[in-house]
Formats: C-alpha cells, structure tokens, sequence
C-alpha cells in the first residue's frame, strides 16, 4: 500500500545543527568562579547539593564538581564523565577527574546556537529510542491515546466520548484522533478539517497500524509533531522541544518539564509557556493530574511537580544569533546546496563564543540607546543601527557579529551587507604602503598643507582636514594619530594610488578599489566583516587569515565533511606592520582613539583608527588588543548623516566591548632591525628625556637617520654621548621591562 | 587570558608604548644634524616553552599524526593554538601537520608566522626556519631551502 510504503521510505529531513565553539578550560585559564558556573548555565547544567545524574554540579567554596554530559565534539564523542573544577584569585587552578588524577585541559559542550532550517521551516532534533525517557512515552499514552497499546490505529471509543464531550462543552475539548492519526495527519495531510479528510485519516491511521510496531510508531510520533513556533521556525519533535522551551536534552527532563511537553502538544500556540504562562501551567498540572490517576506516577510525585513553576528558558535556544548564523549559512552555500543544509543531518562546529557574543550585542544595544538620546533631532523618528565583527586575529576566527540593534531580527544583516565608505579606516593601509616603501618611518615630517588636484573633466579636489585647518609640517606618528587628511592625501599621492589599492588587496580587500584619488580619504565601500578581514591582516602580524565563522561540518555517520583549518599567508613584512601597529596605538593614547581610554582597563594596550565618512554619514573603529579585534560601525540605514565621527559614536561601543572581552594587552614581539627612539610629537625631532616634555616612542629601523633636537645632549657628530654608567642603566632598564 | 609563554624576564618586547626605554643619555652640546640611532643592544634571550594544557595537547596531536590523523591533529593543535595564540613552538607544530597532509604552502605561511613571533628565541627560529626549508623542498625550492637552512643556523639541542 502506498501510504505504507511512504511512511517506510519517510526519513525526517535534518536541519544542520549548528554549534559555537566549546569553551576550554585549562589552569591558568581566568576563569573565576562565579564566571565557570555562568558557563555551566549557559548549557543548562543544574545546581544541585548531590551530583546525581549528567547535566548538574555543585559548588563546595573555591571547588565546582560537575557532572558532564555526554557530548559529541568536531573530533571526538565523549562520554559522561566527572570533573573537578578548581579556582581562586587568578581563575582556575586546577582540573581534577573522579579519581582525582590531574586533567590538562577539557572542554565543556559546545552550545547548540541554532539550525539550518529549509523554507518550509521544519525544525528538529530525531531521537533514537533509547534517547527518550519511558516517561514520555507513557504521559502521551495517559493524555493522548489512552489505548494506543491494544487499539487498531483508529479508537472508535474515544470519537464517542470526543462527540459527547464536544456536545457537551460546546468545543472541542478531546480530539478523540489517536496518536497515530495525529502521526497520520502531521505527515500526509493538509490541516483543513472535513469529513472526507478525516476517513482518509482513519483509513491511513488503520493501515500503518497493521504494519507497523506500536514501538515504531511512537517514535515517529515524538520525532514528528508540531510543538511550538519561533518566527518562520517550526519547532517538530520532542527532541528539539526540549531545547527549544528548556535548553536542555530530552533525557534530563523532570516530571514536571516533561508533563508541561505533554501538555503543549494539544495546541502549541494556545499553550505557549512564554506568552501563555497561566494556561500551559494549568494544562501542565491537568496532566499531571491524570498520570496521578492513571497510575503513570504515584499522586505524591505529581503533587510535588505541580508545585514547580514552569521553568522554561527565557529564550529559546538557538536562532538567537540570527547575524552569525547568516554568515555560517553563506560560507557553507559555496560548498553544499541548500538542500543538504536543510535536510542531510549536519552538525556544524563554528567559532563563535558565546561570551564576546553577549559582550557585543549589549555594548551595541547599550551605547546606542545613549547615541539616540543624544542626538535625537525632531522629525527624526528613525534610530541609530550599528554592526560590530570580533575576531580572534590569529586563527582568523570571527566570534561574534551583531548585525543591528535588534540582535534577535533575522532581517537585515548590516555586519554582511551593509556597504559604507570606511572613511579614515584606510589610511593605516597608506602608511603601511610608505613604511614598505622604506623612505617614510614614524618620525618622518610630512606636509600637512593644502591640495588641490585637477581631475578629468576640469573638475578639481580639494580635500580638507576635519579641523578645516592646515598644520604645516608634520612627523607620520601625528599624521596618522590625529588622522590628517591633508598630511595622509599627500603620503598616498607620492606613493602612488596603484600601490595603495595593491596593499589593500594583499590585505584581503575584492575586488580592488576604484583608484581615484578620493580613495585615499576612504571612497571606498566596505562591509564591517571586510573590515575586519583587513584589520585582521594588522592585528596578526602581517599575516592574512580568512575570517571564518565554520571550522568544520560533521556529517550523519560523524565523519568530518569539510574542515576549514586556519590559514597563514605572510602579505607584509613584518618588520612594516610593527611600525604601523605602534603608530596605531599612539592613536589611542595621543589620536582619535583616546576617549576610549576611561573606558578600557588601565595598563590594557591597544591599537587602532577611528573612521568617519563625508557629513558624518558612518562611524567607524577597529582596533585590537593581544587577544581581539573588534570593528564596530554606526549608522543610519538610510545614509542620512550621524553627527558622529568615528571617535563619538563607534569608538565607545568598541571601548565597552574591549573591556568585557578582557583580553590581554598587544605584545607583539620587535622585529630585530628596529629599534625604539624618542622623538618630539609636534616637530618629529629626535629627543632625550628632559628636553622635551611632548616625548613619544616610536620604532624605526636601526639605521634611522633622525635629526635631533637643538640642545637635546647630542654631540656634534649627531652620536648621543654614553657613558658606561649610562649603558649600565640602560641595561638594567631593559631587564625590568 | 592566554597562559604566557615562558619566557625569560625582559622578554617583553621594548615595543611597549609606554614606558619604553630611551637610548642615549645626556650630554652638553648641541646640533640639528642628523644623529643616527645606536645599534639595539642585543636582545635578550628568552625561551619559549608549552604550558601544561598546550603540551598535553601537542602530545595527543603527535599521536594523531603518527597514525596519520592529520586532519584530527591539526584540529588538536588549533586547540592547542586557542590557548596560546602566539606561542612559535604551536605554529611550527601545525605547520608540521600542513606538510605532512601535503599543503606546502600552507606549512610555509606557518612557518613565517611561527618566525615573526620567534624573535629573541633562537631555537625556536631555528625551527621556524627548518620548517620553512621543509616546505620550500617540498616544492622543489632546493635552493632557496637551503638559504632557509643556513639562516636557521645548526639545530639548537634541547
């Protein structure tokens, strides 16, 4: 019989269960206690005063001991262990295992984010048998199908009493449908109700039964039916209505939870435990009810979970991070079709954490809330919108994207397509070029004065500084920390636009920029993932990385697929990019970037550039410590102009976002061949402490010809004069530091 | 967060933006010429070592690679590299997995990155650069793997 046959043929389609990166722990880690049982929540572990089964811990002083659950990794299927967590002062001391044998480093879970859904919108986790709770089974059994066990497919007795009761209540109380014609319906059939439609149901419901094991139809039902929505996602299964209202799996459920599953699956919408809190918990306590009395649990027991409140997570796990999961979707659309993201069962291992995730989406969320309320304008009803990309500069990992204000929309993804003049962002990519050519160095003295090109046409440039003033001669350090255009304009005209535009390629950037001399002042177009690819570039030493949101793609039978290891390909010299990242972080104590610095933590060294396009139209920073880059953009959708340069509106967003990821400080190792010298900031002369007191320290190469300062204690040869004493000091110095 | 490499004290790089020594010290006299700055005093020597959880790590990559599980190794390493992003004796591990799958390019890269953070510890650029000797010979580069070889210098027993 064809139904039959179909039902047989039928495997579920598999959305691509898409997970972040598990958080290692190791000793050392700065991890402090309170911070590791955050973590444990995060993945729905439960507090408890006795470790009884996975997916709960306990907390003894500085000690957590959890008990951790199954998992399965990109490369590894764990099973349940125990482990010791011990902390103090300085984050996690130590890691022990039941036995108390030293564990080096272990990961937690990785956090379900999210799946790749097909269009229709079917969602789901499938369970086997053994991966569901006999209790489930027999709540739907007690609720649903009272005779499921001896009927055959169709339950003529319960149609009865669904017609007396509907006659009697005036609505439809009891479906009087069999689990199985639910299955029946779920699978084959349209919901509109008719006549005809219910005997094809009761004929189809007659036949599966006939050829199929009570056990095997169970199952199908748990895998199959509808039990919740969320947006155009459509929550099918117990499996992954488990995650979906408790962030947990199915197997950890108490009887309480469990009942309240139970209870949904009457009407998904009408029982909502988020918006229908009262109902679903008087469904959920009717159900517990009827196991009472059906001898399903004893009435103590049901009693005792009546008392419960109805413990659903505040937020549905995944699909909250509609903005990465975007991107995750994009990278993989290159190598799979839709098809096999949707239905194949992958299981999809990115690098996004949770914790830089949360970080951005508040600091966004936040600062622009205060932008609005600055600047609101009548007749301005529209608010600010805002993207911000976080990176991990040597793996190239991109661990957060926010893609607006409203982190949860799944709509416009501004971190991915929003295309915007980076403004000033270029001009690092300028110095970097002058650096590489080998005639500039930071103390260099450039003009600052007045351009005015002629362009095809007769048209002329006239560029302008953001101060509409021309500062004369003055060193690259200040050029760049202040962001002259002038200054900059005249560097990229020497050196030639072509070299430019090449650099930017090197750097990641496609299709190469126009070259047109307003590309110097940043006419170029990018989205704020492109420019973190090319701040990527600057953060990690001269090495590009492809950002990358996959790591690697399981399939079915837990077999990596496709794996994107990381990447190194060198496209600057080291020794360039050293010099260009310490004029960077003079930016941030000296430039535009030095109203961050209430905001970071005190001693924290960081490097980066404010962006600002024509009439304020986009506001931009990126910059990056040891550990992070974060870009951040801030804008209107429309184009309308902000008011804000990139120093008032993204730098701030960028600052709290940096101060919660608490990274370490940039450190990058000296290139041998350069070396540190101390100049004068306004004039770019070479000066001694105590001769100045507008010092800077700046990295040049060696060899360094650097006129000196009248009267700064340079002999007439242009040697300083040491003396041993002085050497002596200079090396004890070297040895503090 | 990372756990530091182990490197001896005065290490840090001088790049400090603040509070980077001067060099020079004061004298009487005076002249707008141009006053070529010293030589660096050398660098002083330091060296890299794995912390507990990167060495635990690499140990499981060897094992790994020695049933030729490179893909699994390098995904053990990138574990490992997560918890020390710019430790040098992490990338010259990787960059043994690329070659060993056969990515020459890709074990180069690795090399040059494991190089850039090498500075001051000469056995680990030693290694640096025999890894890029490797990867250059892999693609018939004799003699440019030989340059490779010499600037490493003889390997350094540890």
């Amino acid at each position: 019989m064809v139904v039959t046959r179909q039902f047989e043929g039928r495997r579920w389609t598999l959305p691509a269960q898409v997970y972040a990166a598990p958080l290692e722990l190791y000793a050392g880690l700065t991890l402090g206690p309170a911070e590791v049982t955050h973590e444990l929540e995060r993945l729905h572990y439960r507090k408890v005063a006795q470790l009884d089964r996975p997916g709960t811990y306990r907390v003894n002083g500085a000690r957590i001991d959890v008990a951790l659950r199954p998992a399965r990794f990109a490369d590894e299927q764990r099973n349940a262990q125990l482990l010791s967590i011990f902390t103090g002062a300085q984050g996690i001391e130590s890691l022990g295992d039941a036995a108390g044998r030293e564990v080096p480093v272990i990961r937690l879970e990785p956090l379900l984010i999210g799946s790749i859904f097909p269009s229709h919108g079917e969602d789901r986790i499938v369970l086997t048998p053994r991966e569901v709770p006999p209790l489930l089974p027999a709540a739907l059994k007690a609720v649903e199908d009272r005779r499921f066990d001896s009927h055959r497919g169709v339950d003529p007795q319960a149609i009865l009493r669904a017609l007396w009761v509907d006659a009697r209540a005036g609505q439809i109380e009891q479906g009087g449908s069999t689990l199985t014609q639910q299955l029946v319906r779920s699978y084959f059939l349209s919901s509109r109700q008719t006549l005809g439609r219910k005997v094809r149901e009761a004929i189809m419901a007659m036949a599966l039964d006939a050829h199929f094991t009570k056990d095997d139809l169970m199952n199908a039902y748990i895998n199959e039916i509808f039990l919740g929505q969320d947006g155009n996602r459509a929550i099918h299964g117990f499996g992954l209505a488990s995650q979906f209202y408790f962030g947990k799996p199915l197997a950890e459920l108490d009887l309480s939870e469990v009942a309240l599953l139970a209870a949904v699956v009457r009407g998904p919408s009408y029982y909502d435990p988020r918006r229908h809190a009262d109902r679903a918990l008087a469904r959920r306590n009717l159900v517990l009810q009827e196991l009472a009395e059906q001898h399903v649990v004893s009435p103590a027991e049901a009693l005792e979970a009546a008392r419960r409140p109805l413990g659903v997570s505040a937020r549905p796990a995944g699909a909250y991070y509609p903005a990465y999961l975007d991107f995750v979707r994009r990278t993989l659309r290159r190598d799979y079709r839709e098809q096999d993201l949707t239905e194949a069962g992958l299981a999809i291992y990115t690098s996004l954490e949770p914790r830089a995730q949360d970080e951005a989406e508040r600091a966004l969320e936040r600062e622009l809330a205060r932008l609005d309320r600055v600047r609101r304008r009548s007749g301005e009803p529209e608010s600010l919108e805002g993207a911000v990309v976080v990176t991990t500069p040597q793996s190239g990992d991109v661990i957060a994207i926010v893609g607006g204000r409203d982190v949860g929309y799944d709509g416009f993804d501004r971190a991915l397509d929003a295309r915007r003049a980076m403004g000033s962002l270029v001009k690092p990519f300028i110095y970097l070029t002058a650096l590489e050519s080998g005639r500039y160095n930071a103390a260099t003295i450039v003009q600052d004065e007045p351009v005015d090109l002629k362009l095809a046409g007769g048209r002329h440039w006239r560029p302008e500084n953001f101060s509409r003033e021309a500062n004369g001669p003055v060193p690259v350090v200040r050029a760049l920390a202040e962001s002259l255009n002038l200054a900059t304009v005249g560097v990229g005209l020497d050196l030639g636009l072509p070299k430019i535009a090449e650099t930017l390629e090197r750097f990641g950037l496609t299709p190469p920029p126009e070259q047109v001399p307003a590309m110097l002042l940043g006419s170029v177009n990018v989205t704020p993932l492109e420019a973190a690819q090319l701040y990527n570039g600057l953060a990690n030493g001269g090495f590009r990385s492809p950002l990358r949101a996959v790591r690697v793609v399981i399939g079915s039978d837990g077999k990596a697929l496709k794996a994107f290891p990381v990447q190194v390909t060198q496209v600057a010299t080291p020794e360039a990019v050293y010099q260009l990242d310490r004029l960077l972080t003079e930016v941030m104590d000296r430039g535009t970037g030095r109203p961050a610095r209430p905001l970071l933590p005190s001693g924290l060294v960081v490097a980066g550039k404010s962006g600002t396009s024509s009439d304020y139209r986009d506001s931009w920073f990126a910059g990056f410590s040891g550990s992070n880059l974060t870009v951040v953009w801030v804008g209107y959708d429309d184009n309308a102009p902000t008011g804000f340069t990139g120093s008032a509106g993204a730098l701030p967003v960028w600052a709290h976002i940096m101060a919660g990821l608490g990274g370490s400080s940039w450190n990058a190792p000296m290139p041998e061949g350069l070396i540190d010298t101390e100049i004068e900031y306004g004039s770019g002369l070479r000066v001694l402490p105590g001769c100045s007191d507008d010092r800077v320290t700046v990295a040049v190469p060696a060899a360094t010809q650097i006129p000196a300062k009248a009267g700064c204690g340079f002999n007439d040869g242009g040697h300083p004069v040491t003396t041993f004493i002085d050497r002596t000091q200079q090396w004890l110095r070297n040895l503090v530091h | 967060m990372a756990l530091a490499a182990c490197a001896a004290p005065g290490s840090r790089p001088s790049g400090a933006p603040a509070g980077a020594a001067a060099t020079g010290a004061s004298a009487s006299g005076a002249s707008q010429t141009p006053a070529p700055v010293p030589p660096p005093p050398a660098s002083p020597a330091r060296q890299f070592h794995l912390g507990s959880a990167a060495s635990a790590l690499v140990a499981q990559a060897h094992t790994q690679a020695a049933s030729g599980e490179w893909a699994a190794a390098g995904a053990t390493l990138e574990r490992a590299l997560r918890i020390e992003p710019d430790n040098p004796l992490l990338w010259v591990e990787l960059g043994r997995v690329q070659l060993g799958e056969g990515n020459a390019a890709q074990a180069d890269g690795m090399g040059r990155k494991a190089l850039a953070l090498a500075t001051g510890d000469p056995a680990a650029q030693a290694s640096a650069w025999r890894l890029i000797a490797d990867s250059l010979r892999a693609r018939g580069r004799n003699a440019e793997a030989l340059e490779a070889e010499r600037r490493g210098g003889s390997p350094t027993p540890q």
